[in-house]
């Protein structure tokens, strides 16, 4: 059973009188462990398609199987459910709590399952996260505190805190340079591989698309390639070397 | 749900965002709730007061006067000329002791002496073994009746003025306030007394002199009178009233008047009636609405026991007999029973009308016990009082308690409603500040109520801290009044509570709709959010 199964998905943005079909019928299906690449131009329906998978936004028609249930039609607060439990978000721009801790930020998602969970246990799950991601000496700064590889690692653990099945990062690098962007790029594989976590990852750049096991590309809210990809190795990169003190 | 705790580390996080704004709105809460404790203290003060002041003031108290002064009137015996009502039967004591009033009175209003003597040897007429018989009182020579000429109005209500069955006639006896206080069932206490006009002045230094109310009085006086105080010494003693002693409790004013504001004259000598008299107390009022003024009749007077007056004027007859019940709603049936009692007493025929006055005290409490304020609201609300029970006053006076309270009340739901917009207006600007985060807050599973739950329990947290606040600066506010302002309050435990779940329950009100706005914001819009 595919994670992701998307059947003719279509979504119409009205404005006005001007209708914009961000996506024109798309079906794909992602099994899990699989690290799909979404490529494409700007305006092309990334993120409309992101948003869907996301369970952020319904589709204005056709049908998105997540896990093998239908969740087109849910209510906003079932959504909410699903994108706690099995969805966790990597964005662009981190999406950090200022002034609130790395490891409250990990938290946030905790806070939000049912049953709920005692704060100890919440804390401990987050300073797990927290380790995996190599931040255990930083669970207690502030996201100012951080570099922007660091924010984005918090931003990671967070997404994994509550275990979940899929990880949907939207242009995960964009606000980070060469190197961070490697190491980052580097966490996700890990991840993939380690936990069998299945990765959605949308980005303009083909040389992060590289890391994917699958490249799909986008155009006018249709797919217009979808291909297995080799993925590309950290240790193939020149920079790999200083890596680790880039942190 | 989370803990509360959880949901109070939250909205105080998010509330030390804004700090100017938050102190602002807070400030605004603490003011509401503030208003609402200072105001609950004064409505309860008001409560309390007033039920202080009913007792206090009689509206347990019933006042048995000697003669009957209704049956005059009703008999149309109007008083065509003030001699006849001293034509005889006249018993000799009493009229010797009615000229010695007469005598105070007129020197009191700046006679001289030598000529009221004089004016009152004139008269003459009166028979030569009565004055020879008046004991002390044959040192001064009264031989006529003053009143023939002067119409001194407190005059006409003393002891002496004496005409059996009409007016005011000296028919009560000491034995009719023991049968009152033992035969009729709820009967707290009754006290006899004999009241005049006196002229006192400090034994050694007769410049200090002061002419006041004189109550000859039994020692159980206090307990009727439940406003009393005794900064200095205490009331006559039982056994003082006993053995007759010239022993004197003074009024707070009386005293001041005497010995200098705020003496203790206690061990002190004045003289009354050129007799020596100990003081052995001061007695004042605590009752904010009772200050002890000239010509009251409870702080401008003097107190000896009644069995001293009835010694050194050689009397046997009572003017009044006080009587309180142990329940204020007892009153009238028990008036209804000292009257029986007393007609069978004084052998009253059917027929015949009583020669006494029996009046509950609903009418002069006002006059005593109560606020002006207060007395007028009431005395608006009242055709006729001499109808009023007991009963009836209370509802009025709670009435205008409760005109009192829904006023304040409406002070301060005025501030908490300011207050509460204040709050709301701090979320509003919160949650646009925040629009990213419950965006992201959104994504990462939080459902509607989450999102409206912590911005309600924002809302809630900045008003509980300004509601504590509030709380406390309202009991210093109801202190300050009652300092400043000598009015009464009274601060319940009760209060307080309730203070802070209104200040709770109004966090949620102005938390409601900040929170709902931001319960539905979009989760793209909000995070996309700049
Ligand atoms: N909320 C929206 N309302 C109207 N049009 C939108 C909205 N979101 C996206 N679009 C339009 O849909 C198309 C696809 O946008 P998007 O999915 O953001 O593309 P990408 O992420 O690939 O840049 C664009 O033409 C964009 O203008
Ligand atoms: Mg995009």
């Amino acid at each position: 059973m595919p994670v992701i199964s998307l059947q003719n998905l279509k979504k119409v943005y009205k404005l006005g009188d001007n209708t914009v079909n961000a996506l024109r019928g798309v079906s794909l299906d992602i099994e899990e462990g699989e690290f799909v690449a979404i490529t494409g131009p700007s305006g092309s329906g990334k993120s409309t398609m992101m948003h869907i998978l996301g369970c952020l936004d319904r589709p204005t028609e056709g049908h998105y199987l997540l896990n093998g249930n239908d969740v087109s039609n849910l209510s906003r607060d079932e959504l909410a459910d699903i994108r706690n439990r099995q969805i966790g978000f990597v964005f662009q721009g981190f999406n950090l709590l200022p002034r609130t801790t790395a490891a409250e930020n990990v938290e946030v998602p905790l806070l939000y399952s049912r049953p709920v969970l005692p704060a100890s246990e919440r804390r401990a799950r987050a300073l797990e996260a927290l380790r995996a991601m190599g931040l255990t000496d930083r669970a207690f700064h502030h996201p100012s505190q951080l570099s922007g590889g660091q924010q984005q690692r918090v931003a990671i653990a967070r997404a994994l805190v509550n275990r979940p099945t899929l990880i949907l990062a939207d242009e995960p690098t964009g606000n980070l340079d060469t190197a961070t962007s490697i190491e980052v790029m580097r966490l996700l594989q890990e991840l993939r591989e380690k936990q069998k976590i299945t990765i959605v990852l949308i980005t303009h750049e083909p040389d992060i698309a590289a890391y994917g096991t699958r490249i799909i590309a986008v155009r006018d809210g249709i797919i217009i390639s979808d291909k297995p990809n080799v993925p590309r190795r950290v240790s193939d990169e020149p920079e790999a070397l200083p890596l680790a003190a880039v942190g | 749900m989370h803990s509360p705790l959880h949901y109070l580390l939250l909205g105080l996080t998010a509330l030390l965002r804004n700090r100017l704004q938050t102190a602002l709105a807070m400030l605004g809460v603490t003011v509401g709730v503030g208003a609402l404790v200072a105001s609950l203290a004064l409505g309860r003060g008001a409560q309390e007061s007033i039920k202080d002041q009913l007792l206090a003031a009689g509206a347990n108290m019933i006042v048995v006067t000697a003669g009957n002064y209704a049956t005059q009137k009703t008999q149309g015996t109007e008083p065509a000329a003030d001699h006849a009502r001293f034509t005889p039967p006249v018993d000799p004591l009493q009229f010797i002791a009615r000229l010695a009033a007469a005598r105070r009175d007129l020197l009191a209003r700046g006679y001289a002496a030598h000529n009221i003597d004089a004016a009152l040897r004139a008269g003459a007429g009166l028979p030569v073994s009565a004055v020879a018989s008046t004991g002390r009182l044959q040192r001064v020579h009264f031989e006529d009746d003053p009143m023939a000429e002067h119409d001194h109005p407190t005059a006409k209500e003393r002891l002496g003025d004496s005409m059996a069955g009409l007016g005011a006639a000296a028919t009560l006896t000491l034995d009719d306030a023991v049968a009152i206080r033992e035969q009729i069932p709820g009967v707290q206490f009754a006290a006899s007394g004999v009241h005049e006009n006196a002229r006192i002045a400090v034994d050694g230094d007769p410049t200090r002199q002061w002419f006041t109310r004189m109550h000859g009085t039994e020692s159980r006086l206090p307990d009727i009178r439940r406003g009393w105080v005794f900064p200095f010494g205490e009331f006559l003693t039982e056994r003082q009233v006993a053995d007759a002693e010239q022993v004197m409790v003074l009024g707070r004013f009386a005293a001041d008047k005497l010995f200098g504001a705020g003496a203790n004259p206690v061990g002190k000598r004045v003289i009354l009636w050129n007799q020596p008299f100990e003081v052995v107390g001061v007695v004042g009022s605590t009752s904010w609405a009772q200050q002890p003024a000239a010509g009251d009749d409870q702080f401008d007077a003097l107190y000896i026991p009644v069995t001293t007056v009835h010694r050194l004027l050689n009397l046997s007859k009572l003017n009044t007999i006080t009587v309180t019940t142990a329940s204020a709603g007892d009153t009238t049936r028990i008036a209804g029973e000292i009257t029986a009692l007393l007609r069978q007493r004084h052998g009253i025929g059917e027929a015949m009308a009583d020669d006494f006055t029996v009046r509950t005290q609903a009418q002069e409490m006002l006059g005593k016990g109560l606020s002006p304020e207060l007395a007028r609201i009431v005395g608006g609300n009242l055709a006729t009082m001499e109808q009023l029970t007991i009963e009836q006053l209370s509802t009025s006076l709670q009435r205008a308690n409760r005109t009192m309270l829904a006023l304040l009340a409406g002070v301060a739901t005025v501030s908490l409603l300011v207050g509460g917009i204040g709050v709301m207006n701090l979320l509003l600007l919160s949650v646009t500040q925040r629009t990213r985060e419950v965006g992201l807050r959104m994504a990462l599973g939080a459902r509607r109520r989450d999102i409206a739950r912590q911005f309600v329990s924002e809302a809630v947290v900045l008003c509980l801290v300004g509601g504590v606040l509030g709380a406390g600066f309202g009991v210093l506010a109801a202190n300050g009044l009652e300092e400043f302002f000598q009015w009464s309050t009274a601060v319940s435990p009760l209060s307080a509570v309730l203070a802070i779940a209104v200040a709770a329950a109004l966090g949620v009100l102005s938390g409601v709709y900040p929170a709902s706005r931001a319960a539905q914001l979009d989760p793209i819009g909000a995070l996309q959010h700049e």
